[in-house]
């Protein structure tokens, strides 16, 4: 319906040419063709590409045409499609963006399917909070991640430094950092990268403080003094010289060839334990993954499991149930789970999670044994991001990098954070 | 014409110059070829250096040299490369074709002819020029989409033959408003119609501009991305700036050695068309030489 | 040039079509125009046929809410008065786009002009170096360009490199708040050659009997250049000059993939059509992108207007 209204009111607006959609268009509604799309590189289209041919030839031919971009290209190009009306049948989402979707009707709610098509009983039912906005369930997480630190043994070993244990507490992190920094065996070479404008990392720091980055009503869940506190902590870690300075870190653009640890700057750096065998596959030396820092020793509850990516389905389908049965035969069939492997983050069914440990190799270890041996360190999972969040992001990273660079004190760092949030949630 | 072509060779003042400035100016040159070759050295480079080694090193030489991204990034993808390379060929040579047939065409009605209302079609032909492209994109698109044009290369082409590029317009307007008017002028006196002062006159005096008209459509249609990221989504449809985005996805593991490979093979037919192309630049002021 | 003829011919032809208007009979009036459209009707069918109606779209978009996923509301000038009284980024990525416009367009322009004239004739081995200086531009805004001018720019790049033979240790020009936008007109400049290959057609196109007559006349070659190069090239340095500042006031790729998107560090590089796509496709405001579109479209169009009302004093067209 909603298709009908949009199409109408959007050629209201002055489009008399368009009434040339007279001609009519629905090269893509064919029978027993769905159409997928997700964000990713070569590795990740053999491995989906594989579980479509499966899928085909167990399920009446039903075929699966898939598109894939890497991450940057494939939002424009989403927004696009669904804004005219033309989305795939299958379409993989982030938790930062389903929110956005969802809201303004671009998903199909699939509560309805459960349990008759999707058989999600073996998830982790937080797992599957994580994917309802407002009450309607629209996304199936295709794997659990959390956020962690990557770690440089290699360089660790060389200054003659205990890598950090999951005990670790951001005060004896700097001092850490320092040695390293000081030790000199690599040329412009520091302890860790600045995380300052992270918000994964910021996010963390305030769940240990007992706070949150947004409240489930869509508002902000932390104060000033927080944030000055974050930002203080951060400016003594980079007069230590624990942290490269601003200009190096500002050549990080949230991209794994960018990283201070990619480029060979830090000996740490933060991301997600999904993003490991792509860390691992860029620096020769051998990585390892930690934990984010404790604020006291005895503070927990920072780091969640986190839906790394999700399987929606259009709302435009023509097709909602044979989209349904694919997203189901891709999370909870054992053949599809062996290829598909960890790739996209640790399978969230229980079956398929013990069918994929048996077949991983060393570094696709890594990941699985972090995230199930988080421990105390984990936490529920927060809600998903309200909209705005975005760009909560973006002035997260802005207002650490006024401060890194000198143009902003701590203290008002943090009254400016928490402005500038409060209007963006209010604008909507 | 061809042979008075070459005939009217342009006079050359190699001799005039003195040896110790030749190689001055030389010298100046290869230096500056330097840093405009260095990207390309530095891409050579990392397409056959260890993936782990091609942002942590700044060197120029790799420490060992391996030509397996070429093979990973012909073949590493659903389809092969060389697909990409000749959907890229076919769609820059329509638009090559497109660009030069129809902005001639416009530019002629602005430079020479007068009618009604020209000013203002100049204006607002100009205007197209400013507007973002990225707030006309999804119009744009609902259009092509109720055409049944998405999934061919029919949006990236027929504009083209429809002079929507303002840019190429403005450019042969200003060339063609540069040829001695006493020409045409004199031939609409013996009663030549605005055609064949156009086809007889007009375009044989202006191979430099429409040389130069050729060799940027053919290499911004190579390189442009948006267009064939918004439009093609068939990966069978997809052109070499497309394909080359497959390689790289900056949240999981990505293919660099593969991408800079194939970049540097991409470089080679627009390298090619350039240095053919330019050839009209220079036998352009010989048919000028020649007519006048 | 047989200026009295050419005179005469004009003012034939002029005569002609006032007449034609006088009189204002429907077929004189066909005769006279005709020929214009239907040279023009390729352009008038693409214009009113694909340009047009996404153009007015756009412009309708200004004035709504539209989200790109859910019908456009109406919301009046809501999103103008936005601009103009609530949005500190508006003003600060104009400033970053017109301090961009303002020294990149100038120095491109005068490296391009240089080169063209020391690439147009006279050297052995000349179209080598033409596609030489033509590559920087052939990368376009490939990855490559990303990566590249990180290692130029970069606190251990090549730049950084040079400089320390002087005693200077530089910081990270390219992520730099202070001196990111520098390293983008430099990539800007480097890149010039489309500006340089339009010179050299436009250098092809002045007739070599002009330099001959002159060089019999005793003319040095310095005076030949400011009698003959420079007027003659001015059409073609118009040109250069409008859309070369068109381009730079849109600029959008360069800074794109240099900040990966962000326009960072601290929105130093976070140019007007790069904060208009964020917008757009990152915070889902198309109708607010769309009236930053059209706001960018006027002052575009005011410099434009400018630069053609100030050519009838420098510009020599042979018409």
């Amino acid at each position: 319906m909603s298709f009908r209204v949009s199409r109408r009111n959007f050629m209201a607006g002055g489009a008399t040419l368009l009434s040339l959609s007279a001609l009519g268009n629905s090269a893509f509604a064919q029978e027993n063709r769905l159409r997928l799309i997700w964000w990713g590189s070569q590795p990740r289209a053999d491995r989906t590409n594989k579980v479509s041919d499966l899928f085909k030839t167990k399920n009446s031919g039903v075929a699966i045409t898939g598109e894939f971009l890497g991450w940057a290209d494939y939002w424009p190009r989403l927004a696009t499609q669904v804004a005219g009306r033309n989305a795939p049948d299958v379409i993989q989402m982030d938790y930062r963006y389903i929110v956005e979707y969802a809201r303004r009707g671009a998903l199909a709610p699939l509560e309805s399917y459960m349990p008759s098509k999707l058989q999600l009983d073996d998830f982790d039912p937080a797992q599957i909070e994580g994917g309802k906005v407002d009450g309607h369930f629209y996304g199936v997480s295709l794997g659990a991640n959390s956020a962690a630190t990557v770690i440089n043994t290699v360089a660790f070993k060389e200054a003659g430094i205990d890598v950090p244990t999951n005990k670790t507490t951001w005060e004896e992190f700097g001092k850490i950092g320092a040695e390293i920094t000081k030790a000199g065996k690599r040329k412009g070479y520091f302890g860790f990268a600045d995380g300052s404008g992270g918000e994964p990392l910021f996010e963390n720091y305030l769940r240990q403080r007992g706070k949150a980055l947004y409240t489930t009503d869509s508002k902000i869940a932390f104060g000033a003094e927080d944030a000055s506190e974050w930002f203080d902590m951060w400016a003594k870690f980079r007069e230590a010289g624990a942290c490269v300075t601003p200009d190096i870190q500002a050549l990080y653009k949230d991209t794994i060839d960018t990283s201070p640890l990619t480029v060979g700057k830090a000996a740490c750096d933060y991301a997600h334990s999904n993003q490991f065998v792509g860390y691992q596959a860029m620096v020769k030396d051998k990585l390892m993954l930690s934990n984010y820092m404790r604020i006291k020793p005895d503070s927990k509850g920072g780091h969640y499991r986190k839906p790394s990516m999700f399987f929606s389905v259009s709302a435009q389908s023509k097709a909602i149930d044979q989209a349904v049965d694919y997203v189901n035969f891709f999370v909870k069939n054992p053949d599809a789970a062996k290829i598909l492997d960890v790739e996209r983050g640790i399978p969230e069914s229980k079956a398929m999670r013990d069918v994929v440990a048996g077949t991983l190799d060393e570094t696709g270890k890594v990941p699985l044994e972090y995230v199930s041996g988080l421990g105390d360190l984990a936490g529920p999972l927060p809600p998903p991001p309200p909209t705005g969040a975005g760009e909560g992001q973006v002035v997260l990273r802005t207002i650490s990098e006024q401060v890194a660079f000198g143009q902003l004190t701590p203290a008002d760092a943090g009254k400016q954070l928490v402005d500038e949030i409060t209007r963006i949630l209010a604008r909507g | 014409m061809t042979a008075s072509v070459t005939a009217a060779r342009p006079p050359s003042d190699i001799t005039k110059r003195s040896l110790p400035a030749t190689l001055v100016i030389h010298a100046l040159l290869i230096a500056a070829s330097l840093l405009m070759l260095y990207p390309l050295l530095w891409m050579v480079s990392a397409s056959v250096r260890p993936e782990n080694e091609i942002f942590s090193s700044t060197s120029l030489i790799p420490s060992s040299v391996d030509f397996s991204s070429y093979v990973r990034g012909w073949t590493g993808l659903d389809i092969s490369f060389g697909r990409f390379f000749w959907n890229s060929l076919v769609i820059s040579l329509l638009v090559v074709a497109g660009n030069v047939i129809a902005c001639s065409l416009t530019a002629f009605a602005f430079a020479r002819l007068r009618f009604a209302g020209r000013n203002f079609w100049f204006a607002i032909m100009l205007g197209t020029l400013m507007i973002p492209y990225h707030v006309t994109l999804i119009p744009q698109y609902v259009l092509f989409l109720d055409l049944g044009w998405v999934n061919t290369i029919l949006p990236l082409v027929v504009p083209k033959f429809l002079a929507s590029d303002a840019f190429f317009i403005f450019l042969m307007v200003q060339f063609f408003r540069g040829i001695p008017r006493e020409l045409d002028e004199a031939a609409m006196m013996d009663g030549c119609s605005a055609w064949r002062i156009y086809w007889k006159i007009m375009l044989p005096l202006s191979l430099p501009v429409l040389a130069t008209a050729a060799i940027f459509s053919f290499i911004w249609t190579w390189d442009d991305f948006f267009g064939p990221l918004i439009y093609l989504n068939d990966m069978n449809t997809y052109t070499i700036q497309l394909g080359l985005r497959t390689f790289v996805d900056s949240t999981s593991a990505s293919d660099w050695g593969g991408l800079f490979a194939m970049s540097t093979l991409t470089l080679v037919p627009v390298f090619f068309f350039f240095l053919f192309f330019q050839r009209l630049l220079i036998e352009g002021i010989a048919t000028t030489g020649m007519k006048r | 040039m047989t200026n009295a003829m050419r005179t005469s011919a004009g003012a034939v032809t002029v005569e002609r079509y006032q007449g034609v208007r006088a009189d204002g009979r429907l077929r004189r009036l066909w005769n006279a125009n005709a020929p214009g459209y239907l040279f023009l009707l390729p352009w008038l069918i693409g214009f009113f046929g694909l340009t047009l109606g996404p153009a007015l779209i756009s412009l309708y978009l200004s004035f709504t809410d539209f989200d790109m996923l859910r019908a456009p509301g109406w919301v009046g000038a809501a999103n103008y008065v936005r601009i103009a009284t609530a949005d500190p980024k508006f003003a600060s990525a104009m400033s970053v786009t017109l301090t961009y416009v303002v020294l990149s367009v100038p120095f491109k322009l005068t490296f391009a002009l240089l080169v063209a004239l020391a690439l147009n004739r006279g050297l052995r081995g000349l179209p080598i170096y033409r596609a030489i200086f033509y590559l920087p531009s052939l990368l376009g805004g490939s990855v490559a360009i990303a990566v590249l001018w990180r290692q130029l720019f970069a606190s251990d790049g090549l730049v950084n490199a040079a400089l320390s033979h002087f005693g200077i240790v530089g910081p990270s020009w390219i992520s730099h708040p202070s001196y990111s936008i520098y390293t983008l007109v430099a990539l800007s400049v480097w890149q010039f050659g489309s500006p340089m290959i339009i010179f050299l057609a436009g250098l092809r196109q002045i007739p070599q009997d002009m330099y001959e007559a002159a060089s019999l006349d005793g003319a040095s070659k310095f005076r030949q250049f400011y009698k003959i190069t420079l007027p003659l090239l001015t059409p073609v340095i118009f040109f250069n000059a409008v859309v070369q500042t068109i381009d730079a006031f849109k600029a959008f790729t360069p800074a794109f993939i240099i900040s990966g998107g962000t326009g960072g560090p601290i929105n130093s590089t976070l140019f007007y059509t790069l904060y208009l796509y964020q917008e757009a496709f990152g915070n889902f405001r198309m109708g607010y992108a769309s009236a930053l579109a059209w706001i960018l479209v006027v002052i575009i169009a005011i410099f434009t207007a400018f630069s053609f009302l100030t050519s009838r004093y420098w510009v020599h067209y042979d018409d």
